[in-house]
């Protein structure tokens, strides 16, 4: 075990975070922002069908999908910019269960 | 029996007898086994089992129905049931799986450092997992019961005894491998008819690409009809309803038991990132899919069965007539079949798919084995929520604390059994429509789990006083919105029933934070250990400084 800086810590919670809300408001503006304006967006028309109705049926899960692998990947490099050691993790919390 | 019937029997037996070779196979030995598969299993993997525990028998059987009868009304039901890991992956996963408990129940009793907090949550537990498990037993019964040529009662009996059966015998451990098959004949059985129907209809065997063309056609369709048209907003409803059912959905997905369990199953934070990830990928091929099987359905329908001299539709349509699920009532008495006078069931388009556009016998037979994956495997993940919080949650927590092992584990496969058959025979007589079952069950996990875990991973200063008053008061909104907009016609803003999450989880988040800044905080101890959940396994928070284990030497001791 060895200390850390608090403010190295507490900047690592911070990126996380701060990518999470990121995430959270591309999410909420395909899906919540769409539908909002769903009427306006319905003369814009993609591969045949209206932009609002293609949002609704392949825009917005293909962005959740996106969304979730890019987080994956990226917070894999905020834990090797950090030095953390997945192999580490792994040995800590394979099987760990608090047993009562 | 003819040929069809021989063919799906033989496509059910062979999966049937695949799942309970897995379940034997990996059989649970330890409680850790039981409750949450060792904690060992690969993202990928338990990226599929998370798609099949979640792809109920609404999603596999009801879902492009429901997109089909509303148009882009029903399409808040893609949006809403896929973004809601967007709010499990990004805010609860990774934090639920570092605090290292066995069941949700036990998470919110120990950050909250409450009894009370812990049975209220083992109660709403088994009343969300039970609710939502009636509606598979009922799906299974209407497959097994039409499959075999029998009342659908008996399916359901037959279906609740193989669900029993297995969940008890492997636990989660041999339900996560149960699963993983479960999903590959789910996910086969739905793409092969719309890749097949893409072909026909479209030449291109991507349908996800061509079905832009038919929607197209539709829409000239519609208008020479003069009927409501497909892809016009908000018909069903108003957009408000749309933006509820959508965020019902959403956080019902962020704190349903049976899910976020398996995040339990992984070994790190990253590795429920990864699962988040890939879960969603296996989800989005069936969620994707539903609006192409949709429309492909809608025109063939229009196309082809409407239109036709009443006396002579195809041989399909008697047998979904006989079943009281589709009506073709010539009401302007000319002989002719109008699209007007076909009324066609939510339920029933999935299934009926591959007769209508004539698929053969094979295609058919696959679909209901892939409807009973889809089915079972949700039962099964919900018998184990139930299980748990009745023998880990209750019993062993509350009742009888030196409980040895193999004790538990008894515990454990005699509630899987009990509860199973309670629902199956609760399912003999459904008290409402299955997907009004399953909307309920999401926005009570809205009105209760979402907003209990949200707060107690994200805000140190909730304390055990804010968790019951706040799991309180969203069930009772949450209940009270359904019972009064469903029987009493009471809605704000053009919201029904469906929709009632956002004032459950509103009103328990107002109380929850109103409570616990009117009381006294948690523990030191505790909210230590909520910073700590800011940070991955190797880093530690204690006394204000952190640690980080690098496996060197032993931990300083204070």
């Amino acid at each position: 075990m060895k200390k850390i800086d608090k403010k190295v810590a507490d900047s690592y919670f911070k990126t996380r975070t701060t990518l999470i809300m990121i995430y959270l408001a591309i999410g909420a503006t395909v899906s919540y922002g769409v539908v909002l304006f769903a009427e306006p967006l319905s003369n814009i028309t993609f591969n045949g069908i209206p932009l609002h109705y293609y949002m609704g049926a392949q825009g917005a899960v293909l962005t959740f999908i996106i969304l979730l692998f890019v987080n994956a990947i990226v917070s894999d490099r905020v834990d090797k910019k950090y030095g953390i050691d997945e192999a580490r993790n792994e040995s800590i919390g394979s099987g760990k269960t608090v047993d009562h | 029996m003819d040929t069809q019937f021989l063919v799906s029997l033989a496509f059910i037996l062979l999966t049937f007898g695949l799942y309970i070779g897995i379940a034997i196979y990996n059989q649970a030995k330890a409680t850790s086994d039981f409750y949450v598969a060792g904690r060992g299993v690969p993202p990928i993997y338990n990226g599929m089992a998370i798609g099949a525990d979640w792809m109920s028998a609404a999603s596999f059987i009801g879902m492009a129905g429901t997109v089909m009868v509303m148009g882009y009304d029903g399409l808040g039901y893609i949006m809403g049931w896929t973004g809601g890991y967007l709010l499990l992956t990004f805010l609860m996963a990774p934090q639920l799986r570092k605090y290292g408990r066995y069941t949700v129940p036990e998470f919110i009793g120990d950050r909250y450092g409450s009894n009370l907090a812990r049975l209220i949550a083992a109660v709403a537990t088994i009343i969300i997992s039970f609710t939502y498990s009636i509606g598979q037993m009922s799906g299974s019964g209407v497959v097994i019961g039409r499959l075999l040529e029998v009342d659908y009662r008996i399916g359901t009996i037959i279906g609740a005894c193989l669900i029993a059966f297995y969940s008890a015998l492997g636990g989660m451990k041999g339900i996560t491998w149960t699963q993983v098959a479960q999903y590959v004949v789910l996910i086969t059985a739905y793409l092969v008819p719309v890749i097949f129907m893409a072909l026909q209809l479209t030449n291109n065997p991507l349908p996800w690409v061509s079905y832009g063309s038919i929607i197209e056609e539709m829409r000239v369709l519609d208008r020479e009809l003069g009927i409501s048209e497909y892809v016009v907003p908000f018909t069903e409803g108003t957009k408000w309803q749309f933006l509820a059912l959508m965020f019902t959905l959403m956080a019902g997905t962020a704190g349903l038991p049976h899910v976020i369990v398996r995040f339990y199953t992984v070994s790190t934070m990253k590795a429920a990132r990864w699962s988040g990830a890939w879960a969603l990928l296996f989800i989005g091929l069936l969620y994707l899919s539903a609006p192409a099987y949709a429309a492909f359905s809608r025109f063939i329908l229009m196309t082809q069965v409407a239109g036709s001299p009443i006396d002579q539709l195809p041989a399909w349509t008697a047998s979904w007539v006989d079943t009281g699920m589709l009506q073709v009532a010539d009401t302007s008495g000319d002989g002719v079949l109008q699209w007007q006078e076909l009324q066609i069931a939510n339920d029933i388009v999935v299934m009926a798919t591959p007769e209508i556009a004539n698929l053969g016998i094979f295609v058919i037979g696959l679909m209901a084995a892939g409807a009973m994956a889809a089915a079972l495997s949700t039962a099964g993940g919900l018998m184990i929520a139930i299980s748990a919080s009745l023998s880990h949650d209750i019993y062993f927590r509350s009742i009888n604390p030196n409980a040895s092992d193999k004790k538990r584990l008894a515990v454990g496969r005699w509630s899987i059994v009990l509860a199973s058959l309670a629902a199956g025979v609760i399912a003999l007589n459904p008290p409402g429509a299955i997907t009004q079952i399953v909307a309920w069950a999401f926005a009570l996990a809205s009105g209760s789990f979402f907003p209990a875990l949200l707060l107690g991973v994200w805000w140190k200063r909730s304390n055990a006083k804010g968790v019951i008053a706040g799991m309180l008061v969203g069930l009772s909104v949450t209940l009270g919105y359904i019972f009064a907009a469903k029987y009493g016609g009471f809605t704000i803003l053009g919201i029904i029933d469906t929709g009632a999450g956002v004032f459950g989880a509103s009103a328990a988040i107002i109380a929850n934070v109103v409570v616990s800044l009117a009381t006294k905080p948690p523990s030191q101890k505790i909210q230590e250990e909520v910073i700590d959940l800011r940070y991955p396994e190797q880093m530690t928070y204690r006394d204000g400084e952190v640690w980080l284990d690098d496996g060197n030497d032993v931990p300083p001791s204070k």
